[in-house]
């Protein structure tokens, strides 16, 4: 961990455009780091983990702090936009109850109310809660530079801890998710010390769509957090599951699939096995809750 | 390299303008530029709670927090809180008065992350209330009292507003 000492010294940038951060990304090649809420970088800062020469400060943007609902039933959410607004908005917790949830799980309200969804992508710690949320949604996620920009699924963002896709002029601007199917909903279930300022031991998201009869699965997406070098989909343990009735055999199966799939490290935190094990149990779990709120009615309460 | 930033700061009402290098925290700023020291400084990693302060209204950890950044904005530090000496914040004497202040290195960050707590959800349940001060931390354990306090205040509040029924 490191002594926490004060900030090692930095030049301050605020731009107050994207195209303006995008000019200064490009004007400082590998010198800048984009701070957004802060509650990651700010601390490997202190470490001396990472000592930027320039501070590209975000939280002046508001064109990125938005949740604009698209015609094609899908939403759109500004990289900016803190997991506060996230979890306390009644758009997301009408179409994606699962984001709602995970949102509301992450951290303290102190740290909720800093913490941005693109800081949580970008910072792309293998414990972030997002990413297996986002990516059993079907998340794309936007980039944009001076070149120019791109949109690719979620899935193909994140390379290895604290590795993505992102290039050094790349500033991730939105998450695009698709319009909700009927009869889907989803569960995020997490193994962690305390809830303030948490590192999720294992954390499992699962994304199911039952059929029109309400008794097997259509779809199933299911990802992981902290199982393995990035978050991960268990696409053996959702094709186990398609197409099936919901019993605890099959259930049971899919979990077994998983930790097959996963490849989680033993750290100070857990050894590999109590992963292994949590994997398991998570998974059965997110899958169980996953089919209940799938079944039931949409209840439009509280999360 | 800028070293110094002008940076205008509304703490508690009062402006200030400063000239401040980015590395700075909000935390350290409030404590060492305008010894203001009921912030206090503790983790330096958003866990413990005890650097809470209140910005346009909601809680944030000022070790996390640029100063630069909190530039026009609204902070309110436990200093603030009681209209004068002899008039207390409902929460500051429900905490006095239940015992929820042991040692007191916590109590600043807890009460700031109440009051902004209660103006959401002003009849709060017990649980609502524990999942409300979660990041905080309190050595001396008092939790008990804390909570108790907490729920005090909130009838105390509600029941001045409104006639409250449950």
């Amino acid at each position: 961990m490191g002594y926490l000492r004060r900030l090692p010294r930095f030049e301050y940038l605020a731009p107050r455009s994207v195209v303006a951060v995008c000019d200064a990304l490009a004007e400082y090649p590998g010198e800048a780091r984009l701070l957004a809420g802060g509650t990651d970088l700010i601390l490997q800062m202190r470490r001396r983990e990472v000592a930027p020469r320039y501070i590209i400060g975000l939280k002046g943007l508001s064109e990125l702090a938005f949740i604009r609902p698209q015609e094609n039933g899908g939403v759109t959410i500004g990289a900016m936009t803190t997991v506060r607004t996230i979890e306390s908005s009644p758009l997301i917790r009408e179409r994606y109850g699962l984001l709602c949830r995970t949102a509301a799980e992450m951290g303290s309200p102190e740290i909720r109310q800093s913490a941005t969804i693109g800081g949580n992508l970008a910072g792309a710690l293998p414990c972030a809660d997002f990413p297996p949320a986002l990516i059993t949604l079907g998340a794309q996620v936007k980039l944009k530079s001076q070149q120019g920009e791109r949109l690719l699924p979620l899935e193909e963002f994140f390379l290895g801890p604290e590795q993505t896709v992102v290039g050094p002029s790349d500033l991730v601007t939105e998450i695009q998710l698709p319009a909700p199917s009927p009869l889907s909903d989803g569960a995020y279930v997490k193994f962690h010390d305390r809830h303030a300022m948490d590192m999720t031991t294992t954390g499992v998201s699962a994304f199911v769509t039952l059929d029109q009869e309400r008794r097997r699965f259509c779809d199933v997406k299911i990802a992981l957090a902290s199982s393995a070098p990035t978050p991960l989909r268990a696409k053996n343990a959702e094709a186990a599951l398609r197409g099936q009735a919901f019993t605890e055999k099959a259930v049971e199966k899919a979990a077994a699939l998983a930790c097959q799939e996963a490849q989680p490290r033993s750290s100070w935190r857990a050894s590999r096995d109590l992963r292994l094990e949590l994997i398991k149990s998570l998974t059965k779990r997110a899958i169980r809750q996953a089919w209940e709120k799938a079944k039931a009615p949409p209840d439009g309460g509280r999360p | 390299m800028k070293h110094l930033l002008p940076v205008s700061l509304r703490v508690n009402g009062e402006p200030y303008d400063l000239l401040i290098p980015p590395w700075r925290t909000l935390l350290e700023v409030l404590r060492e530029n305008l010894s203001l020291t009921g912030a206090k400084r503790s983790c330096q990693e958003g866990q413990c709670g005890t650097c809470t302060v209140l910005i346009d209204r909601k809680p944030i950890n000022s070790c996390l927090y640029l100063a630069v950044e909190a530039q026009d904005k609204e902070i309110l530090t436990i200093e603030g809180l009681a209209r004068s000496a002899e008039v207390l914040h409902p929460l500051q004497r429900a905490f006095a008065e239940r015992g929820a202040i042991q040692c007191g290195f916590c109590t600043p960050g807890l009460i700031l992350a109440a009051k902004a707590f209660l103006e959401e959800n002003p009849n709060p349940s017990e649980d609502e209330i524990r999942r409300a001060v979660v990041g905080h931390l309190c050595r001396c354990t008092g939790y008990f009292q804390i909570i108790e306090a907490i729920l005090a205040a909130a009838r105390e509040m509600a029941g001045k507003g409104a006639q409250v029924g449950h």
